[in-house]
């Protein structure tokens, strides 16, 4: 039970990741790497926040407003541009790594290589039943679940969610319709940049960031997108939950040095198997595009 | 002149490698993230016979081929059946196993090379012998530079050959629309698999030879830093002809040398230096998509 618990807790930081990918993949067909570097730089606006006397809401205020502006500063700088002369999917891809690893890099020659931790001190346990559960699984349970269901919220039942799933669903359409599909890109690159701002943080007060974990936990968060169903929004926190489970069971039952191969050999799987994830429906992969 | 030596050893080894990646991205028109792992398999396939069993260059060389081309099966299966974003997603998975399985094939109490201790995990494997072709062995290091050149030049050799004969215009009639290739009766799968098997075992030659130079291997070369570094060769340099990857190949090993002349701190300096591959990834996107001398666009 405590395995399954942890499972969760840490497949839900997994789905946030994946919501964030997921936010900007689906309406726009950009396979945003550059959320990697997103997700490495928001810890340290918070460190050095924290470092600056600020209390910690606001220090945590001014790295989600970082992470959205750094995602806008990608979307403007290199995807807007690239979308406008039609650039294919392999251009976006390829810039957006270039975006990633220069991200890193000034991140590192700024705060430096090794790494650090938002939170101070011990962290306080709660236990029931013979289950413990630590303050930073807590913070992360709750961030998950309000931010999650926040979201699915805002898709089912708000106009501008619609807008977004009609985007996703046919961007030609929707602009035939006279909706403003470049100010729609803003919107799926901001809510993008809050939830890898959510993700990033809770992760960092759990176990600490380094300027390179980024490119890591984005592709556990694309796993987790492929093993979900890579048409939908809200598969990926599925997939997020099972790749949780299925880390944490393997560092109980073999070694922890094994996660890697069992999360990428469960990629090759699906990949092979079932290609449209657990939600998706079956049809090929480029029919969806 | 040794530090030139040296460097022209590192530009063979990136040609090699940069040439055979092109076959797969630039004449198949795939995007791989795994050609890093292949390179690695071959260096570790070298070592571990040349140290373990005493086998000479050209033997453990053919061997090491031969294992990355049936491996390679494991990046030219899924491009049965993935487009795009998830081809490459694919082999990115490919690296990241191939890379988990040297780092973690080792066991602290067995000798090296023995089944339950094949790679020596992150402590990497050490003293590989130099190179032993027919019983001459190139110690000093203006004879192991030529006996690069002249193993990079027969590798470019026999790609340059493939790439202008038949079958390497078929590649690029598939590249171009796959549908109508297969319409004229072409087995495009098959060909796929052929150059992909191809471009794995020539990267494997290009692992042995950095083995035999360096005298050391871990799995850091099997890195996704390295395959990054690889695809930027050949998207900076050009794809899609022959003069492009061997363009990148020089570009991106002259850049950092150049950055020694400002001395920089030597943290700050390796960090610059991956800050100016990543801008240039990007720069190229938008302003020369066909890389400084190739003759194809990523798609």
């Amino acid at each position: 039970m405590q395995i399954l618990i942890n499972g969760l807790i840490s497949g839900s930081a997994i789905a946030l990741l994946a919501v964030a990918f997921q936010a900007v993949y689906l309406p726009t067909r950009v396979f945003f790497m550059g959320l990697a570097g997103i997700y490495a730089a928001t810890p340290f606006i918070a460190y050095s926040c924290q470092h600056h006397g600020l209390p910690w809401p606001l220090s945590i205020a001014a790295a989600a407003v970082a992470a959205i502006g750094l995602s806008w500063l990608f979307e403007w700088a290199n995807h807007a541009p690239l979308a406008r002369k039609k650039a294919g999917e392999g251009v976006h891809l390829v810039s957006s790594l270039g975006l990633y690893i220069a991200t890193v890099q000034i991140v590192a020659m700024i705060w430096g290589n090794d790494p650090k931790t938002l939170r101070i001190g011990l962290d306080y346990v709660s236990r029931f039943d013979g289950l413990v559960i630590t303050g930073a699984q807590w913070i992360t349970f709750t961030v998950g679940a309000v931010a999650l269901s926040g979201f699915a919220f805002f898709l089912r039942r708000s106009n501008l969610g619609l807008r977004l799933r009609a985007m996703a669903d046919n961007p030609v359409q929707f602009a035939l319709f006279g909706y403003n599909v470049n100010a729609h890109r803003y919107l799926a690159f901001g809510l993008c940049g809050a939830f890898a701002a959510a993700a990033s943080l809770v992760t960092a007060y759990d176990i600490g960031f380094d300027p390179h974990g980024g490119l890591h936990a984005v592709l556990l968060a694309v796993v987790a997108v492929i093993v979900g169903g890579q048409g939908s929004f809200l598969g990926p926190v599925l997939g997020g939950m099972i790749l949780g489970i299925l880390r944490t069971q393997v560092v109980w039952h073999f070694s922890a040095r094994w996660q890697e191969a069992a999360t990428f050999g469960l990629l090759a799987v699906f990949l092979m198997l079932r290609p449209q994830g657990i939600l998706g429906r079956e049809t090929r992969l480029e029919a969806s595009k | 002149m040794n530090y030139l030596l040296h460097l022209l050893v590192y530009f063979d080894i990136y040609v090699i490698v940069a040439l055979s990646l092109n076959l797969i991205v630039g004449y198949c028109g795939m995007l791989t993230l795994a050609h890093a792992g292949y390179y690695a398999i071959g260096g570790y396939t070298y070592a571990l016979l040349a140290l373990n069993l005493g086998w000479g260059f050209v033997p453990a060389v053919a061997v090491a081929m031969l294992v990355c081309a049936v491996l390679s099966l494991a990046v030219a299966l899924p491009s049965w059946r993935l487009r795009g974003d998830f081809f490459v997603l694919g082999t990115l998975a490919v690296q990241a196993l191939i890379f988990s399985a040297i780092y973690n094939w080792s066991s602290p109490d067995t000798p090296l090379g023995s089944w339950k201790n094949l790679t020596n995990g992150p402590f990497g494997i050490t003293g590989i012998p130099r190179p032993s072709i027919f019983g001459w062995t190139p110690a000093s290091p203006l004879s192991f530079t030529l006996f690069a050149t002249v193993v990079a030049g027969s590798c470019g050799f026999v790609l340059w050959r493939l790439q202008r004969s038949p079958w390497g215009r078929l590649l690029l009639a598939i590249r171009d629309d796959e549908l109508a290739a297969r319409g004229l009766g072409k087995n495009t799968r098959f060909i796929k698999i052929q150059a992909v098997a191809i471009a794995s075992s020539i990267v494997a030659v290009a692992g042995a030879l950095y083995a035999s130079h360096v005298r050391y291997l871990d799995p850091s070369s099997a890195s996704l830093d390295e395959g990054i570094l690889v695809l930027s060769m050949v998207i900076v340099g050009g794809l899609g002809n022959f003069k492009g990857p061997i363009v990148g190949a020089f570009v991106l090993i002259a850049l950092p040398e150049l950055l020694r002349f400002l001395s920089l701190p030597d943290t700050q300096a390796a960090n610059l230096r991956l800050l100016i591959y990543g801008l240039l990834l990007v720069l190229m996107m938008h302003f020369r998509p066909n890389g400084i001398a190739g003759a194809y666009r990523v798609q």
